[in-house]
């Protein structure tokens, strides 16, 4: 299958570490992914909450532009955005003829856009991603989390069941890992607060990071930047305000699929996540340990 | 009147002119909803809400449209999705909610006490000038507009360290064809509204 690669804004900044995690794990499972050139932003929460029609038009010039070929995402949001104009526009005339008149051009909504996951599942194929694997995460507890946007509104990501869907549990479980059984799979972390109402966000972040901890996970993976980013950079105050220790790491699953098919933490961009996953990488045997932690500290300077 | 004593008040027969507007630019048919409280109880920001969900859906109906074109909720929401998916008569609450927003403030009717459309409008700005994201650009403007300076400063020299927020702008090509874009899309949605 032929794809093209939408980053979105995210991964360019706060999560360079998906992209680069995304990027060596593609080229290891021989999966090319070409960045779709001059791409724009899929407005994101703020074009829904203000234009509907520039919500629309924003992904449709970008699903335009990738001519037929299938559209990867990371981001969830992007992700979200990307299906719901593809929905509206294949089932609304007027709302094909809008974005039609706002773009200069004709899009029907076919574009395929699919999430990273969803290529792993259905064109690499989980059975090939065990193959691959040369340093199973045996004994790695890691609690699957997938947010919002990945899952719902199911009749528009037809991702997999919005109450409790598994297809990240099972690339961790191809990978090695052991998924944990917990309750906060699907809450929201409250992403689109992020910086307008703090207090909303690190009271739902709170939540899932202890229920992943209490549910005995070693670590979180996620599959969208902007949960990534809330559940890790907020981590330090969400623990200095309610005096709890929580000290989970919050990783890519690309970062850990990667480790599990024998990439270094260095081409991962391990060193750049905020709480710092090594000690409980190295306790379970999956990273040396103190050789790497100096490996993962020139890589922060490097990306500096 | 009370949310509970509100609750007991038969659903009106006849479309009011609020429902019969926020129904229109939302294709939310909010006339539907059955007050079971789905939605409510798996909102993740109703507990601290002015207006749970529930509540906001029959005021709608009810035309109580001062109350929730000021209400904090709309602007609280975080599109989580959660309560569409759950409703048993598919209210799209998501859709209902982004079109108060926009009444909201087309009717100089907004909360104080939000800071969400002065982010939306510094976001898209950026969108339209530049193609993509410009994290620091964002926060820059953000803060100057809210004086909220010292909110998550102590982040910054971690997220500068480890490459999370470039100091160079995104500039992306075909800036006159954005602006177009922007501009037609705000004539083509006011045509149709």
């Amino acid at each position: 299958m032929s794809y093209v690669f939408y980053p979105g804004c995210s991964l360019d900044s706060t999560a360079r570490d998906f992209r680069l995690s995304t990027e060596a794990v593609a080229r290891a499972l021989g999966l090319d992914l070409p960045e779709l050139p001059d791409w724009t932003c899929c407005g994101s929460t703020a074009a829904h909450q203000s234009d509907p029609l520039l919500a629309l038009a924003l992904p449709a010039k970008n699903l335009l532009a990738a001519s037929g070929r299938t559209v990867a995402v990371c981001c969830a949001a992007c992700y979200s955005q990307l299906k719901t104009a593809n929905h509206r526009i294949a089932a609304a005339p007027e709302a094909r003829a809008q974005v039609a008149g706002v773009l200069g051009a004709d899009y029907d909504g076919s574009t395929p856009v699919k999430h990273v996951l969803e290529i792993m599942r259905d064109d690499v194929g989980l059975g090939e991603i065990a193959r691959r694997v040369r340093a199973p995460l045996t004994g790695l507890r890691v609690a699957a989390y997938y947010g919002c946007l990945l899952v719902r509104p199911p009749d528009v990501v037809r991702f997999d069941d919005p109450e409790n869907p598994t297809l990240l549990d099972n690339v961790l479980a191809a990978a090695g890992a052991e998924p944990v059984e917990w309750s906060h799979k699907t809450e929201c972390c409250g992403a689109s607060c992020s910086i307008t109402k703090v207090e909303i966000v690190e009271r739902l972040a709170r939540e899932i990071l202890t229920m992943a901890r209490d549910s005995g996970a070693d670590c979180i993976a996620t599959a969208c930047p902007l949960c990534q980013l809330n559940l890790d950079m907020r981590q330090r105050d969400i623990e200095a305000r309610s005096g709890d220790r929580l000290g989970l790491p919050v990783l890519y699953f690309t970062q850990l699929l990667g480790l599990a098919l024998g990439l270094k933490p260095r081409e991962l961009g391990l060193g750049s996540l905020m709480v710092d996953p090594m000690p409980v990488l190295a306790s379970k045997g999956i990273v040396a340990g103190r050789g790497l932690a100096v490996a993962a500290s020139v890589s922060v300077r490097g990306q500096a | 009147m009370t949310t509970a004593a509100r609750a007991l008040v038969p659903a009106p027969v006849a479309l009011d002119g609020f429902l019969r507007e926020v129904e229109a630019a939302s294709g939310a048919r909010a006339v539907l909803c059955l007050q079971c409280q789905k939605c409510t109880s798996g909102c993740p920001v109703a507990a601290q809400a002015d207006i749970k969900p529930h509540e906001l859906v029959r005021l709608v109906q009810l035309g109580a449209r001062d109350e929730v074109l000021a209400s904090r909720m709309i602007w609280e929401c975080t599109s989580c999705q959660t309560c569409w998916t759950r409703c048993p008569e598919a209210v799209d609450l998501p859709a209902m909610i982004d079109a108060l927003r926009r009444l909201s403030r087309s009717t100089g009717k907004v909360t104080p006490e939000t800071a969400v459309p002065v982010f939306n409008d510094i976001f898209l700005g950026t969108v339209r000038q530049m193609g993509r994201m410009y994290e620091l650009g964002l926060m820059a403007a953000f803060k100057l507009r809210t004086r909220s300076f010292r909110r998550d400063f102590d982040k910054l020299p971690a997220m500068l360290r480890k490459g999370k927020l470039p100091l160079l702008p995104p500039w992306v090509r075909g800036r006159s064809e954005r602006a177009r874009l922007f501009r037609r899309a705000r004539q083509l949605g006011s045509e149709k509204r």
